[in-house]
């Protein structure tokens, strides 16, 4: 099985999608010269012709709402905001038009937005965001996080097939740190379904998006404190997997969301408050949350670092937890 | 909406925040035939001012809102019958118009809001504080294994924060427990049942800093549901923890973890403090006038009842101003004295189920109603358990009423780690000697009370106690409003 | 460039230069009392308590509103506004389901889930506006935009209020459109009044058509209570869109003949706006157009009015026979399935 980067997973996932149905096509700013931003797409236009790999202005309300308008006829855009933080200047069709018009016309919105989310490189408040959680709040809307290159490819085919509105936040710093296999024939990841990421038995962690390697290092450095970690990779926030997570809390009665996103208002908060009611009684400790402070991201590395959640801070939250 | 005998009128939503508009003319009256969508009537809205056109045909049967009043959005204003079925009778009744004239019907003497302490919300998973009460704090999980395996937690060995009990723990003690079960004479089954709520965890008094933290008499929160396991009293063919066998007549039960929890407390601050009980006889027909004078006014205007222990306790915080190390505190070889009051007030629970302290917080900053009220208040949620765990810590003194029965005299024991605890008792009326007008002695009948300071003789001191007492006495004595 | 004024329209020969027969004619009339009568009665159910929520009309909007539709062809699309229930009546949208949305109930076209004009029927091609004016405007160019993918010889018609203009969907949907000469018509309703807001205090141009030329396409004024001429504008630009040309912005100006809403007076219109206004009234041009130049007779035009009438009253019936949306059904449809979009149009 070929290993590839997370970036690389999302290329070819989109490639495989354009390549098979002509339906599908990108729209964004700097996606076909220049090959995006990020180089995503990367050789796209040369490829697929400059209208189906299109150059577009300025002007994130006419890029998600030109998407809306071409998959009310038929088409499946895929509009690439060329940072996650740019979705607020489209964030009033997004939830006027974009959310409601299957519910209150009738008519399904297919439509895929690719939002480069995430920090940790000096990005700044205003390419660095994870605005994942103000969509979440909106019925209509589907948004998926994928952590590692296997699931980013299968979900987003998912997300193209998908007859809804789906915000598919690739976390930045991952693009070209993590690699993994990544099958190179079709497939499709399904949307509310989390991951094991870890098994363990004494405490569970609910995470998403790059948070997940984070766990991952914080959960390898209390094996030596002989504490067994549980690492819960949601995946998807709407559609979000209760099951496996009340399941997991179940099983190991003590636990630990954790997100990039700021604390007040994050999605780790309608997590905490499901566990809160749905299994209570099997809770021996707190819900803990680990999150960003309710603060813009910082720019300086020392300020962004005492921002973003950092191994040794899920690494004390957890023994705090397991000592509770 | 139309009926076959009669289409009703409505008042129309001029605009989606209007609620309600008015009537300004009638433009049919009552007799008066109307065509389909010819104006009927005029009205006036915040937003606009309209004509309403009449939805249906017919003879107007009906005008029930007047002109000038003014109704919600909906109400029926007029019926009109269509020709032919005159006659019909109407099927809704008038609708009294809400008309800007009438004026607000006051509420009838309401109770001003009681200045109840603020409520805390309970802390259910509190970190378990450092110290002997660890044990005492059960989560839900382990409330819940426990219910379900008829285990009593209070058994089992914690190894969490404070000596909690973890779920490991009680997992473990349970899998012990089971193999241990093989060699028992059968017992019959506990009676286990699904928990109606977990467990209330004890509350944890908040540590003022150093001191291991004590608990007030009653050492718990309102009465836990406790576990039902243990509670019901079932024959035991032997109990394993005393091994004495039970001979015929005789039955066993384990404790309430409340009962537990007192014996451990009354046993604790007989050892610690050094209780000597002073007593003095007070002459109350001062405090019964004033009571009398303001009874009537409390209980209509404030819904109050002005207990003599209001009295008591008013006069208590003042005198204690002037007696700081009967408020105080002994930590180690250091006096901690306040200059705030936090009034305990005992309460007896039913069923002798136990006795309950909760505390008033800053009592100096209340008077005899503020007493009176608080008083109520605590004592109503005592009862009704549902008081928080913030209602019975940081108390510095505590005053109990034992007299409720007739007893005239009694020795409390002081509520650890305060240094005094007052007694009241059965109000009599006795021959007592007083002066007349002349200064000469004679007999009267007299209101008495006894009252008693029970004091921690390592602080406070025979004399100081004496005096502490004779102020108290002076001021029930000479009570004026 | 300078914007052109358009030329009203004179005689039947022009008419039928124009592509349009006698038929025709009839039936933009017809269309255009249809939609006069279907908002008059809504008016007075409105006031009578049968219509839930606020109620807006187009009164004095319907020459714009039909005759731009008229020049639609059938696989057209597009984005009407609240002055433009005469584009869902021409497109073929039946009047009963039109009451039946304003009064909430389930055979409207939002099934009662959103109410007055906020209507559509995308099997006619038309997509139900928002009230975030004007949202819909960037989504016709997306439209337009699909057309041009799949070189498809069909035209997204995006309508605008003058007022909805100021904000900036629109800059960044024409200016889309301008750079990608997408197959669109932008259509802006100027009725000189965005609620209490004259004009001249929502924009600062003389004409809003002047701003074509900064989105690099052609921009005419049009009398918006002349149909004709409204229809001729909007043939010549749909054709050329469909041909390839790119878009055109269409201002068609009338008077707001109401309030905003029914629950709205406009007090702060000058009366004599309206005494003005009323002498042009739109339907009254058009009845007299036909009587000097396409011989119409009182029979005619009895019969197409107590039609019209019949129709409004069967309309009423009818909607107040739908049933009032089922409230266990509420959270039903947040999402499509899959099978939603397995149609020949998605395919």
């Amino acid at each position: 099985m070929p290993e590839k980067t997370y970036l690389q997973a999302i290329s070819d996932g989109l490639r495989q999608e354009m390549r098979r149905d002509p339906r599908v096509f990108v729209l964004g700013e700097d996606v076909g010269v220049y090959g995006g931003a990020f180089k995503v797409t990367l050789g796209f236009q040369e490829e697929f012709g400059p209208w189906r790999v299109i150059d577009m202005p300025l002007s994130e309300t006419a890029i998600v709402a030109g998407a809306t308008g071409a998959a009310l006829m038929g088409m499946r855009p895929v509009a690439e905001m060329q940072f996650a933080d740019f979705v607020s200047c489209a964030w009033d069709h997004l939830v006027t038009v974009a959310a409601k018009q299957r519910y209150r016309a009738g008519t399904p919105i297919p439509i895929v937005l690719r939002l480069p989310s995430g920090g940790g490189f000096s990005g700044g408040p205003f390419h660095s965001q994870n605005p994942e959680s103000s969509f979440a709040h909106i019925p209509g809307l589907k948004v998926v996080c994928p952590s590692t290159p296997e699931d980013a490819k299968g979900l987003l085919v998912s997300a193209i097939e998908d007859p809804n509105p789906v915000l598919f936040f690739e976390h930045k710093h991952l693009y070209r740190r993590i690699k993994g296999d990544v099958p190179d024939d079709r497939y499709t990841t399904p949307f509310g379904e989390a991951r094991i990421h870890r098994a363990g038995e004494d405490v569970t962690v609910i995470t998403w998006g790059a948070m997940v390697y984070t766990a991952d290092a914080a959960a390898a450095k209390l094996e030596g404190d002989d504490v067994s970690v549980e690492i819960v990779d949601l995946r998807t926030l709407i559609p979000w997997d209760r099951e496996t997570v009340l399941d997991s809390v179940r099983k190991c009665s003590k636990v630990l969301v954790l997100h990039e996103d700021t604390r007040t208002g994050g999605f780790g908060a309608e997590i905490a408050a499901t566990i809160a009611e749905e299994v209570f009684e099997h809770l021996d400790a707190p819900v803990k949350r680990v999150a960003a402070p309710d603060c813009p991201v910082p720019f300086s590395p020392p300020l962004e670092k005492a921002f973003i959640p950092q191994v040794d801070d899920v690494a004390a939250a957890l023994r705090e937890l397991a000592a509770y | 909406m139309a009926t076959r005998t009669q289409t009703e009128v409505v008042m129309p939503q001029m605009g989606v925040s209007v609620s309600e508009g008015t009537v300004i003319k009638w433009l049919k009256q009552v007799g008066d035939h109307v065509a389909l969508d010819e104006p009927l009537l005029e009205i006036s809205t915040d937003k606009v001012d309209t004509e309403v056109p009449s939805p249906g045909e017919g003879i107007v049967s009906q005008i029930l809102v007047e002109e000038g009043a003014t109704v919600d959005v909906g109400t029926i204003l007029a019926l009109i019958t269509p020709e032919g079925a005159i006659g019909a009778t109407p099927e809704s009744e008038p609708v009294a118009p809400v008309t800007e004239a009438s004026p607000p019907t006051t509420p009838e003497s309401v109770p001003a809001p009681r200045a109840a302490p603020e409520p805390q919300p309970p802390r259910v998973g509190p970190q378990p504080e450092a110290g002997d009460n660890g044990k005492t704090f059960v989560s839900p999980v382990v409330a819940r294994i426990a219910a379900e395996h008829g285990v009593d937690p209070g058994r089992v060995p914690g190894t969490g924060a404070g000596g909690r009990v973890t779920k490991k723990d009680i997992l473990a003690f349970i899998a012990s427990d089971e193999s241990m079960k093989a060699t028992e004479p059968a017992r019959p089954e506990a009676h286990v049942e699904e928990p109606a709520a977990p467990v209330v965890p004890e509350p944890q008094p908040a540590a003022p800093a150093p001191a291991p933290t004590p608990e007030p008499v009653a050492a718990v929160a309102p009465p836990p549901e406790a576990p039902k396991a243990p509670v019901s009293p079932q024959p035991v063919a032997a109990d394993r923890l005393t091994d004495v066998p039970l001979i015929a007549g005789e039955s066993v039960e384990p404790m309430t973890a409340m009962r537990r929890g007192v014996m451990e407390h009354m046993r604790r601050s007989l050892d610690t403090s050094a209780h000597v009980t002073s007593a003095i006889e007070v002459d109350m027909s001062k405090v019964v006038a004033a009571r009398e004078r303001v009874k009537a006014e409390y209980q209509t205007t404030y819904g109050v009842n002005p207990t003599y222990l209001s009295f008591i306790a008013l006069a208590t915080v003042e005198t204690l101003r002037d007696y700081p190390w009967v408020n105080a505190e002994i930590r180690g070889e250091s006096i901690v004295t306040r200059q705030f009051v936090n009034l305990g007030i005992a309460v007896a629970l039913a069923d002798g189920k136990g006795l309950i302290v909760p505390v008033i917080k800053h009592a100096e900053d209340l008077n005899l109603l503020g007493m009176a009220r608080q008083i109520a208040d605590i004592a109503e949620r005592a009862r009704t358990k549902k008081l928080l765990p913030d209602d019975v810590q940081g108390g510095t003194f505590t005053i109990t009423n034992p007299g409720g029965f007739g007893t005239f005299h009694g020795t409390p024991i002081i509520s650890q780690p305060q240094v005094g605890i007052l007694g009241t008792y059965a109000l009599v009326k006795r021959p007592w000697v007083v002066q007349d007008e002349l200064g000469n002695d004679v007999i009267a009948i007299r209101p008495i009370m006894n009252i008693t300071l029970t004091y921690d003789h390592r602080l406070v001191d025979g004399a100081y106690s004496g005096q502490f007492l004779r102020d108290l006495r002076e001021r029930l004595e000479s009570w004026e409003d | 460039m300078a914007v052109r004024e358009a030329e009203p329209v004179g005689s039947l020969q022009e008419v039928k230069d124009a592509g349009l027969d006698r038929e025709d004619l009839l039936g933009i009339y017809r269309n255009m009392l249809t939609a006069r009568a279907v908002e008059e009665r809504g008016h007075i159910l409105y006031k009578q308590g049968k219509i839930p929520g606020s109620f807006y009309t187009g009164r004095g909007n319907e020459a714009t509103s039909v005759g731009v539709a008229s020049a639609m062809a059938p696989n057209d699309v597009g984005t009407p506004l609240q002055r433009d229930i005469g584009v869902h009546i021409t497109r073929g949208l039946e009047p009963w389901r039109v009451i039946s949305q304003y009064m909430g109930r389930s055979d409207g076209p939002t099934k009662g889930r959103d109410g007055n004009i906020h209507l559509g029927d995308s099997s006619l091609g038309t997509y139900a506006m928002v009230s975030h004016l004007p949202a819909m405007l960037p989504v016709a160019v997306g439209m337009a935009l699909a057309f041009r993918i799949r070189e498809e010889k069909r035209v997204a018609v995006a309508w605008c209020g003058e007022g909805a203009s100021a904000r900036g969907d629109a800059h960044e949907g024409m200016n889309f459109a301008g750079v990608r000469r997408l197959p669109v018509v932008f259509v802006i309703d100027n009725n000189q009044w965005a609620y209490s807001t004259p004009s001249y205090l929502e924009f600062a141009v003389e004409h809003l058509a002047d701003r074509a030329a900064a989105y690099g396409f052609e921009g005419v004024v049009v009398d918006g209570t002349d149909v004709l001429a409204v229809y001729r504008e909007a043939k010549w630009a749909i054709e050329k869109a469909r041909e390839g040309g790119g878009p055109t912005l269409i201002e068609s100006v009338t008077l707001r003949m109401e309030g905003h809403a029914v629950h709205d007076d406009a007090f702060y219109v000058p009366k004599e706006m309206f005494e003005e206004w009323a002498k042009r009234d739109p339907i009254e041009r058009f009845r007299w157009w036909l009587r000097d130049n396409a011989s119409l007779s009182d029979e005619e035009e009895d019969e197409i009015t107590s039609s019209v009438k019949r129709t409004t009253n069967e309309a009423v019936e009818r909607a107040e026979e739908s049933p009032f949306p089922d409230p266990s059904t509420l959270l039903e449809g947040v999402f499509a399935t899959p099978e939603e979009l397995d149609t020949p149009h998605h395919k």
